[in-house]
């Protein structure tokens, strides 16, 4: 599936391209499993740091993608298992490897939707590209967006929400197009 | 069809609004049921792309929008308009000139205690511009450039942007990857601009910046005449000549008594003294210095800037036997030597009792490496020392008093016959790196900390 690496030499090259081009799914792989941003962060920071110790394990023409799922799914519960206080630890575990696995089943699906959502960015109107900006490219949580939009944080939520759900009808509509 | 509330749940829960409870309700429903599960998958996924595409997003978005089917009455259509304009304006020219950006995120805060702080001091917290005071502890900062920098209390930071801080007063390290070569940091005298580096920089609130790299290069900017200098690995710099306190002639303590039964003796009090001694010395003796410094190394580089105090106390109008408990107080202060970043961890000390009595005639103004007492080059000699006890200091440093005590400490004191007692400090944690911190404490000649006391009931 993926580009084989030539030589022990090239490794590091390889292995940067690999990642260079996989980067967003992991990321967006491990952001599902963990929401906590930050934590989701550390957590990105040391599967790359896995994978690129592991680089020599990875069978060349193999799917990279699910190789990283999987050490990424391992290191998400590790990091997990690390937290003292959990309030259920069985069932966080139980929850993260049913979504890593539900990640996994749909990988295909899922990739066309992340095409698709480039699409849907675009018929989004003025006023919803603005809250998408502030809460994903400057990274605002919604009170800091409430402050800004003077919104009440519970209209902001909602606000969100819809354009979110706005995001997943358009994307879904546009898999069905393509599909029929 | 999903239902609508469980896609509302979905939505809180990656918000990180939905209380814990529910969150757990709705994770067992995920794990249960296939057709959440899916939705879950689905919604999480869109958030997720958004957020690990969130480069991608300016660009996408200054794209003209594309459906504007409702008709709006003409004022409400002019806003939108101007709105869209100048969103269109701040995306075209984004990041540089965003309303209010994110520039830094307090990754890490150890033991931390923060005062006169106008930004968010919680882990994880996004900072704006702002200024950061940290009374006690070690806290970094991650910069959007990818630069860390780490402050060591006291430190007052000013958060310029991205790219820039302003270090008011204190000491911070620096660890600027790649991608962010040109990371400034200015302080009251001086401009530092990172060449490829980690570096640290101390600086007083009048100036008297010293820089200090441990690997790469910088650029000091602003120095005398308008002059530029190039600073390399290994390399130190220190710009400005305010003075350190001098050591000034003490009032004799006073024996105290305290509330709770308590009597307190300062090393100013009576034949009271402290010093400290450092391998390396080859200046005069350090009994009248401010402070005590304390430091210790295995590394080379490093290993003749080992250094260790001495104090003693007049007990000699104490009736001993009478004492059941006791304690010595020590005041951190700020040594001004090296990063605590460099130390691994949390810093270990411990404080030996002067057992051979012939020895506690150490004098303060006279004592050396060679001199000092109850120790050989290597350390504590056993048989003219005993170890009563040890204490920590975290990294980062401790604002409160240092309390040393246990049954140890007491016992020694009433052994004593000749009515003076002498301590020894060492640190038994090394350093990671040669740069790493002195510990420093107040000495009896300190201009305004109390200096060491023993207090004991």
């Amino acid at each position: 599936m993926d580009e084989l690496p030539t030589s022990p030499e090239s490794a590091t090259e390889d292995f940067l391209r690999l990642l260079g081009q996989h980067e967003r799914h992991l990321a967006a792989f491990i952001y599902s499993l963990v929401p906590r941003a930050a934590d989701a962060d550390d957590i990105l920071q040391d599967v790359k740091v896995t994978m690129w110790r592991e680089f020599g394990k990875f069978q060349p023409g193999t799917n990279f993608r699910a190789w990283a799922r999987q050490i990424a799914t391992h290191q998400v519960l590790n990091f997990r298992r690390a937290v003292q206080r959990r309030p259920n630890p069985t069932l966080e575990d139980s929850f993260i490897e049913a979504v890593a696995a539900e990640i996994d089943r749909q990988a295909d699906d899922l990739e066309h939707r992340s095409d698709a959502l480039q699409h849907c960015l675009q018929k989004l109107s003025e006023a919803h590209r603005k809250i998408i900006v502030w809460r994903y490219f400057d990274n605002c949580g919604i009170d800091e967006i409430a402050s800004r939009s003077q919104r009440s944080s519970e209209a902001v939520y909602q606000l969100l929400s819809r354009i979110r759900g706005l995001l997943n009808d358009c994307v879904s509509r546009q898999l069905a197009t393509q599909n029929s | 069809m999903t239902d609508k509330n469980l896609n509302d749940r979905i939505e809180r829960a990656l918000e990180g609004l939905l209380p814990e409870m529910d969150c757990q309700a709705l994770q067992a429903e995920i794990v249960s049921n296939p057709t959440a599960r899916a939705a879950y998958t689905e919604r999480a996924w869109l958030h997720s792309q958004l957020r690990a595409g969130r480069d991608r997003l300016p660009s996408l978005l200054a794209a003209p929008v594309t459906i504007r089917p409702k008709r709006w009455p003409i004022a409400a259509a002019a806003a939108t308009l101007a709105a869209c304009l100048t969103l269109i304006a701040c995306l075209l020219f984004l990041p540089r000139h965003q309303p209010v950006p994110i520039v830094a995120t307090l990754t890490q805060a150890d033991n931390c205690k923060w005062a006169g702080s106008d930004l968010p001091t919680k882990v994880d917290s996004k900072l704006t511009t702002g200024t950061l005071a940290l009374v006690e502890g070690i806290a970094t900062l991650k910069f959007e450039c990818g630069a860390t920098v780490t402050l060591e209390a006291p430190t007052t930071l000013e958060v310029t942007d991205s790219m820039h801080c302003r270090l008011v007063e204190g000491t911070v390290t620096a660890d600027v990857p790649e991608q962010a070569h040109g990371f400034t940091i200015v302080t009251p005298d001086i401009r530092v601009v990172d060449l490829g580096t980690r570096f640290g920089v101390t600086a007083g609130s009048t100036g008297n910046s010293q820089v200090r790299v441990f690997e790469g290069e910088v650029e000091i900017d602003g120095l005398k005449g308008g002059k530029t200098k190039r600073l390399t690995e290994g390399n130190a710099l220190h710009v400005g000549s305010s003075t350190v306190p001098a050591g000034q002639e003490p009032t004799r303590g006073q024996q105290v008594q305290e509330t709770g039964g308590w009597t307190a003796i300062p090393t100013s009090f009576g034949r009271g003294k402290d010093t400290y001694v450092r391998r390396g010395d080859n200046g005069a003796p350090l009994g009248t210095a401010p402070l005590l410094i304390v430091k210790h190394s295995e590394i080379p580089a490093s290993r003749t800037n080992e250094r260790r105090a001495a104090i003693a106390f007049d007990v000699s109008q104490i009736d001993l036997r009478k004492l059941t408990e006791a304690q010595i107080v020590l005041d951190p202060e700020p040594s001004g030597f090296g990063f605590s970043a460099l130390v691994p961890d949390d810093s270990r000390f411990a404080v030996y009792g002067l057992t051979d009595e012939s020895l506690d005639a150490w004098s303060e103004t006279e004592t050396r490496w060679a001199s000092f007492p109850g120790c050989t080059d290597d350390g504590p000699e056993l048989s003219q020392v005993h170890r009563l006890a040890e204490f920590w200091i975290p990294r980062g440093g401790s604002g409160s008093s240092l309390v040393v005590r246990g049954d140890a400490l007491a016992d020694f004191i009433r052994s004593d016959t000749n009515g003076l007692v002498s301590f020894l400090i060492v640190r038994e944690t090394g350093e990671t790196d040669h740069n790493g911190i002195a510990h420093g404490f107040a000495s009896k000649e300190h201009p305004s900390a109390r200096p060491p006391t023993l207090r004991f009931k």
